[in-house]
């Protein structure tokens, strides 16, 4: 079986394919050049090929593909109701849900849901009528929903800067989940919303267990997000940053690429660097073997992934890296894309 | 007929085809037959503020726009906003 990843970037869609060695990668692309890909996936269920794409100038729209890119599919009108007030400003994640559903997550605050493969979305009322809405900002990415992620019944969600939410009626209600989290820049520093997460995975095999990487600090959470610890500290240099990857097989482990600062989107020590946990956030230690030391990068939100096999991470000066699961050497996989907005990892 | 030329990003979202022939009395007419309409307006049904549109080479944000009229030779010409250098 080989391992696919989407790459996302300014400029339209790569694929990197390799085997389950991970060392020799083979690039195709750019599919749907011209179209900033905000993220992409390819659904496990089926083996659809998913792009949240947005243009300048055209708006935000997913594009499918059954074909794994070679034909490609626009959805239907993507658009918030009138009485809202509100406009789409753009597509942000997709996620598989249950059965058939697809979710996808946009600007401003915003969560849709397909039944028929991303042709049609409906918006998700719940969170579009929030009670809490009117206390939301844009971060700098804009207001959005960047973080889906779905365990049996439970829906969890994280939007910056607004927080995280966690929905037990499959998306009718939400919850807001960010007691202990800090929001630095808000005048109440912990307020129930308002939070800015840059990104929020649950465990697979442990689905009380939830991190986040947020604007101020690094989290876990051990009961559905009810409480946080903030982690950051013995041994990470920075609080702040946007990628997050977890170990598949250890709920204790957890990776981070911290960057200097909200100011200083790139990477402190002057080098590029990613930080392990393997006592569930008491302690942190660098990983970079094959990593430049001289180096200032900087990955978004949506740039870095995990499988049982390996981690992933696309930087935005184009270089995709890869290591091992556990550790080991880092490869880069490909350099020289356009800025990398996003990458995941999928088995064909 | 009125003839509509799009641009290279709509053309790939219009299966690659560039030119379109269509019987419209107004650009907004003629617009919402397109295929990318969905590309052109938002959902408010208002066009997209970096589309810009060219009637035989007049740019029809200084008319009347939507409501411009066309004739069956009428070129309208569709060019997204350029920016930098």
């Amino acid at each position: 079986m080989a391992v696919l990843l989407p790459v996302g970037t300014r400029k339209g869609l790569f694929l990197l394919r390799s085997d389950d060695a991970r060392k020799d990668w083979e690039l195709e692309g750019p599919l749907l050049p011209g179209w900033p890909v905000y993220h992409a996936i390819v659904d496990p269920r089926d083996g659809v090929l998913y792009a949240a794409t947005n243009s300048f100038i055209y708006g935000g729209t997913v594009h499918r593909s059954d074909d794994l890119g070679r034909n490609w599919e626009r959805a239907e009108e993507i658009g918030l109701p009138e009485e809202s007030g509100l406009k789409l400003n753009a597509t942000w994640h997709v996620e598989p849900g249950k059965d058939s559903e697809l979710w996808l997550g946009g600007d401003p605050g915003v969560l849709f849901r397909s039944d028929d493969g991303g042709i049609t979305w409906d918006v998700n009322r719940g969170l579009l009528e929030h009670p809490t809405r009117e206390k939301w900002q844009p971060g700098a990415g804009g207001m959005c929903c960047h973080s889906i992620q779905i365990v049996d019944e439970t829906m969890y969600i994280a939007i910056s800067a607004a927080g995280a939410f966690r929905s037990d009626d499959g998306g009718d209600t939400w919850t807001p989940i960010n007691k202990d989290v800090a929001a630095d820049f808000h005048p109440e520093k912990y307020p129930e919303v308002g939070q800015c997460v840059h990104k929020l995975l649950v465990h697979p095999a442990r689905p009380d267990r939830l991190w986040q990487q947020n604007h101020c600090g690094v989290y876990r959470s051990d009961d559905r997000g009810d409480n946080w610890e903030r982690l950051d500290g013995n041994g990470l240099p920075s609080d702040f940053g946007f990628g997050l990857a977890l170990d598949a097989g250890d709920p204790d482990v957890a990776y981070v690429i911290p960057e200097v600062s909200g100011e200083q989107h790139f990477t402190p020590d002057d080098r590029l660097g990613v930080y392990r946990t393997g006592d569930a956030g008491a302690s942190w230690q660098l990983t970079a073997k094959g990593l430049p030391e001289r180096a200032w990068a900087a990955v978004l939100r949506e740039g870095f992934a995990y499988d049982e096999g390996g981690l992933y991470f696309g930087t935005q000066s184009g270089s995709v890296w890869s290591a091992p699961r556990g550790g080991g050497e880092w490869i880069e996989a490909v350099r020289n894309l356009p800025p990398i907005l996003s990458v995941e990892a999928a088995h064909v | 007929m009125a003839v509509v030329l799009l641009p290279g990003t709509l053309a790939a979202e219009a299966g690659g085809q560039k030119r379109f022939e269509l019987r419209a009395a107004t650009v907004g007419e003629a617009l919402r037959q397109l295929p990318v309409a969905n590309l052109l307006f938002d959902e408010a049904g208002e066009l997209r503020r970096l589309v810009n549109v060219y009637v035989d080479g007049v740019d029809a944000r200084g008319g009347r726009l939507l409501d411009e009229p066309l004739t069956g030779d009428s070129e309208v010409r569709i060019v997204g906003a350029v920016a930098g250098g």
